[in-house]
């Protein structure tokens, strides 16, 4: 399954050699989307990936820049500048060990990009042919910026869609509704298509961390809130809508024609869900009978009753305290909710062993040797009895692909080590990088998706006890 | 829940000295019954004494599919059926499939055995569109073959293949009315046509030639007439999917052209992007274990030690072996990263490729050590659920069928291929050849210096095995309790319901 898995000494995964995916299509057919998110999903994947960009709104061009037909001498010369620029940008990425290469350009004449296609195929590079297509009036007009009105009649005149079968080619109608396809081979490149499957979602998603809980020190106690979880919640709702309406008023965008889901109700639920820990596991480590500082905040829960408790573990959750509203919003979405209690399995917290009941300092004195190997490489340290990041990250695979497919806002309550993980899918960040993540309670994370990449910011709103804990946040 | 919830009722008004505490719990914990409703208790992992631990089925998705099949006869839609439920199934999914023609034999030979003397021709005629009886039948048989899929999904099944030719829009719009009538239900079709003579032909010629009922005392010759006969009644009203509303995958020429409509979600894109790398065409799949390394002979598990002298010998021996099954055909050979598959493979003359994902099952701290010098209670406790034991920091047999999943995905679209593995590694790829369950899957006998050929069939894998006289140490532990797993392949085709579930069954108490 996808999340990065390992390093090959070549930099190349899957046998599946260098792979150049050129984009075709008209202007707004949303083609640096499919790019920006497909370079996103590759590199979680451990894929060295890179877009491209051709000519698009970064660079300054005459008027007739745009217009197929007649130019100007000063237009082709700028045309060939940057179309060769381009080229060298991407040899010098496939030089450099880089594996996918996206070359996110217009590519509507087919002399042109057969041209491209040939050069790259000699030098023994798979070239994959991505067109975007779109029939549908809305999602044009929703992609639009307004000085793209001339440009996009002018092209239409000229535009060559795909129609013989020279190249490989993967053909997408209206952002994922239909997809043909044209000797795809492999398992990267069928992994690519996997992903364009899915693929939809354009809009901001809010990443929060859960309340503070009774039994804060242990992940698979799976406690009710505190009194400040309680609080934090209701501090969360408000602060949440307010800002939601701020971002959708600086969007100009109609609040009542919008939707904010995931939330409680549907698939990126606050709440965990956890079966019976371990009998007497879940807050000892091994070799040592009664661990430290577990007192104060225990109820009595025997390890035993616990783990009779197949079907009535509690579960623990802020989404009853959000608004009725967004949750009879998301009641309609049906297709969401039905494995509503799988969803909210995935997104347990890794438990990253020692961290269950363990300050650093004291897993560092009684866990020298394991301490030192997560010390080594956090991510893919996998503690007695418990998940590394790495695990996690397989494990969200399906919500990854949910992510992509919701054509909502999202709002996502998690544990810190989930939220880092979706992270830094979101944003693009190496599995190395994961653990380092810092997520604090009372911070809101907003990424928005936009024409050339993400943008990420973090909104305080709450200080409280169980902010964090030591102003690093070493757990889940 | 339900039963929770009665208790806690029950209790309510008492004073609590014996009741489990949860129940006290769930009690004041009020403020989340919401959210709680309709969660269902995972499969949590019996808890485990020792270092390792026991890790829980993985969350699979609760989704429910109808996945119809379209096509004529004889264009391959048993066979991919049958490989997409093996695929999901090794990973876990709850599978069937439910074929109509099965269903209609079944039938007819109840009814020939009921009614002494009457027999219900099932041939080409039958099959005309023009028959209005028949059709009747057929549209009955169709219609009595969704019921029981719909209703075993409902038991709990994920993906329920309808195995029929579903040729008309007016057959898929019924089938369409029919599922959307339960919640939560979703449907894909699946269109498989193929305009390569020479497949069709091949197809035509096995189902003749493998004792199909339907043409029992039938010269060869005459049933090939009437089955070709039967295609072109099936032809004439046959209509492709071009319904833009329905969620459908079109594959031409099993995989060299694919279309997908409407294809949205985790499971459904899995689907998909299973099918886009199957093909057809003839070819056999070697699996070796490395020679025999010199932690084998010591008794040592893990670790990345070199081939023994006895293993040196079976990597000397294994270039001729190969020589004479392969022939001057086109062969690859893959290996681990580990220092004894590659020295094994050393002496071939065939490209080869290193996968990071055919590495052994990670020991993590048992590495190196014997099985007997340390944690005997450990091994104990990995006996009891050897599939689903994860070695303290290293790995279980689970964890080894997801990070093999981009080699199974390689493995079907490629042609003749030699993996040069690890016994677990060799373990899972054999059990998902055969479709074996997982419980029986770590006990599987895949002894050393033993290389074993599968040649994939349209309904299951031929098997060979050629042991090479070198001797070589057993480092198979046998099952505990019960019998260690045993079963002759079958490349048969099975023409009767029943004969689906005495295999199952079959199966099922080998697992046992």
């Amino acid at each position: 399954m996808v999340a990065p898995l390992y390093t090959t000494a070549s930099g190349l995964l899957f046998h599946a050699g260098k792979i150049l995916v050129l984009t075709i299509g008209l202007p707004a057919r949303g083609k640096t989307h499919i790019s920006r998110a497909l370079e996103r999903y590759l590199r979680w994947m451990g894929v060295k990936t890179q877009v491209a960009q051709g000519a698009g709104g970064a660079h300054k061009v005459p008027p007739d820049y745009f217009t197929p037909g007649e130019k100007s001498p000063e237009t082709i010369a700028l045309r060939k500048k940057i179309s060769e620029g381009c080229e060298r940008l991407i040899w010098d990425y496939f030089n450099g060990g880089g594996q996918v290469v996206i070359y996110d350009a217009n590519n509507g004449a087919k002399a042109t990009r057969n041209a491209i296609a040939e050069r790259f195929e000699k030098e023994g590079i798979h070239v994959v042919m991505l067109e975007s297509l779109c029939d549908n009036k809305d999602i044009i007009e929703g992609n639009i910026r307004s000085d793209y009105y001339h440009r996009i009649k002018d092209h239409e005149k000229h535009y060559e869609t795909i129609d013989d079968q020279d190249w490989p080619f993967i053909k997408i109608m209206n952002v994922g509704e239909k997809i043909t396809l044209n000797k795809i081979e492999g398992y990267l490149q069928s992994r690519i298509v996997f992903f364009l499957m899915n693929i939809h979602n354009r809009f901001p998603y809010h990443l929060l961390r859960s309340g503070q809980s009774l039994i804060e020190h242990s992940y698979k106690a799976d406690s009710d809130l505190s009194p400040h979880g309680w609080e934090y919640a209701a501090n969360l709702k408000d602060y949440v809508l307010e800002r939601r309406a701020k971002s959708l008023e600086a969007r100009s965008i109609d609040p009542t024609s919008r939707k904010l889901v995931g939330l409680n109700e549907t698939l990126f639920t606050m709440s965990t869900r956890s079966g019976p820990p371990p009998a007497g596991a879940h807050t000892t480590p091994p070799g040592l009978s009664s661990p430290p500082n577990t007192a104060p905040t225990k109820p009595r829960t025997s390890p035993t009753s616990s783990s009779q408790a197949k079907t009535a573990t509690p579960l623990r959750s802020t989404s009853t305290r959000l608004s009725p509203r967004t949750q009879k919003r998301g009641s309609h979405r049906r297709s969401l909710r039905r494995s509503r209690s799988s969803r909210n399995r995935r997104c347990w917290r890794s438990t990253l062993g020692f961290g269950t009941a363990w300050t650093p300092d004291q897993a560092k004195k009684y866990y020298a040797e394991d301490w030192e190997r997560f010390v080594k490489d956090p991510y893919s340290f996998r503690a007695p009895r418990a998940e590394s990041y790495h695990d996690l990250s397989v494990r969200l695979e399906p919500i990854l692909i949910e992510l992509e497919r919701e054509q909502e806002d999202l709002l996502i309550i998690g544990h810190a080590s989930v939220i880092r993980c979706l992270l830094a899918y979101l944003i693009g960040l190496p599995a190395s990088e994961i653990p380092a993540i810092e997520i604090a309670r009372g911070d809101l994370l907003e990424v928005v998706p936009t024409s050339y990449g993400v943008q990420s910011h973090q909104y305080h709103f709450w200080d409280g006890p169980g902010r964090s804990k030591d102003g690093r946040t070493y757990g889940p | 829940m339900g039963f929770a919830s009665t208790i806690v009722a029950w209790f309510g008004g008492l004073t609590p000295c014996h009741p489990p505490s949860v129940y006290r719990l769930k009690q004041f914990d009020e403020s989340t019954v919401v959210s709680r409703r309709g969660s269902a208790a995972g499969t949590p992992p019996m808890s485990v004494k020792g270092i390792g631990n026991k890790v829980a089925k993985p969350d699979y998705s609760e989704s429910k599919i109808v996945l119809a099949m379209v096509g004529l006869p004889a264009r391959g839609k048993s066979y991919l059926s049958n490989k997409l439920m093996i695929y999901l199934k090794w990973l876990e999914y709850e599978v069937k499939v439910f074929n109509v023609g099965q269903l209609r034999r079944s039938r007819a030979k109840q009814k020939a055995q009921r009614y002494v003397g009457i027999k219900e021709e099932h041939n080409a005629s039958w099959f005309s569109h023009a028959n209005t009886q028949a059709n009747h039948s057929r549209e009955q048989l169709a219609h009595d073959s969704l019921e029981m899929l719909i209703q075993w999904l409902k038991e709990g099944g994920n993906v329920g293949i309808h195995d029929a030719t579903n040729s008309t829009r007016m057959r898929r719009a019924s089938i369409e009315a029919r599922v959307l009538q339960e919640p939560d239900f979703h449907l894909i079709f699946l269109e498989s046509t193929c305009d390569d003579p020479a497949v069709i032909a091949a197809n035509v010629a096995l189902k003749v030639q493998s004792g199909d009922p339907d043409y029992k005392d039938i010269p060869p010759e005459e049933a090939k007439r009437d089955f070709l006969r039967r295609i072109s009644e099936y032809e004439k009203v046959y209509e492709t999917i071009t319904e833009p509303h329905l969620s459908y995958v079109k594959i031409v020429n099993v995989g060299a052209q694919v279309t997908l409509s409407r294809i949205h979600g985790y499971l459904q894109s899995r689907i998909a992007f299973y099918l886009m790398n199957l093909h057809l065409k003839p070819r056999s799949i070697y699996l070796s274990r490395h020679g025999e390394s010199q932690f084998n002979v010591e008794g040592k598990i893990g670790g990345d030690a070199l081939l023994s002298p006895r293993g040196m010998e079976y990597a000397a021996a294994l270039p001729a072996l190969v020589k004479d099954n392969v022939g001057d055909a086109p062969l690859t050979v893959w290996t681990s990263t580990l220092r004894r598959t590659i020295q094994t493979a050393g002496d071939l003359p065939y490209p080869k490729l290193t996968w990071k994902s055919l590495d052994e099952l990670d020991a993590g701290v048992c590495d190196g050590m014997t099985y007997e010098a340390t944690y005997p209670d450990d091994f104990a406790n990995r006996d009891d659920d050897k599939f689903n034991y994860r070695y303290r920091g290293g790995e279980s047999y689970r964890d080894v069928v997801v990070r093999l999943e981009p080699v199974i995905m390689e493995l079907e679209r490629q042609d003749n291929i030699l993996i040069i593995g690890h016994q677990a590694i060799i373990r899972c790829l054999y059990a998902y050849f055969h479709n074996l369950p997982q419980a029986d899957l770590p006990y599987l006998k895949i002894p050393l210096h033993t290389l074993i050929k599968l040649t994939p069939k349209a309904y299951g894998c031929d098997e060979e095995r050629y042991k090479v006289p070198i001797e070589a140490v057993d480092t198979h532990r046998p099952k505990p309790k019960g019998a260690a797993p045993a079963f002759v392949p079958s490349t048969a085709r099975q023409y009767f319901a029943a004969d689906v579930e005495a295999a199952a069954r079959a199966k099922a108490d080998l697992a046992r």
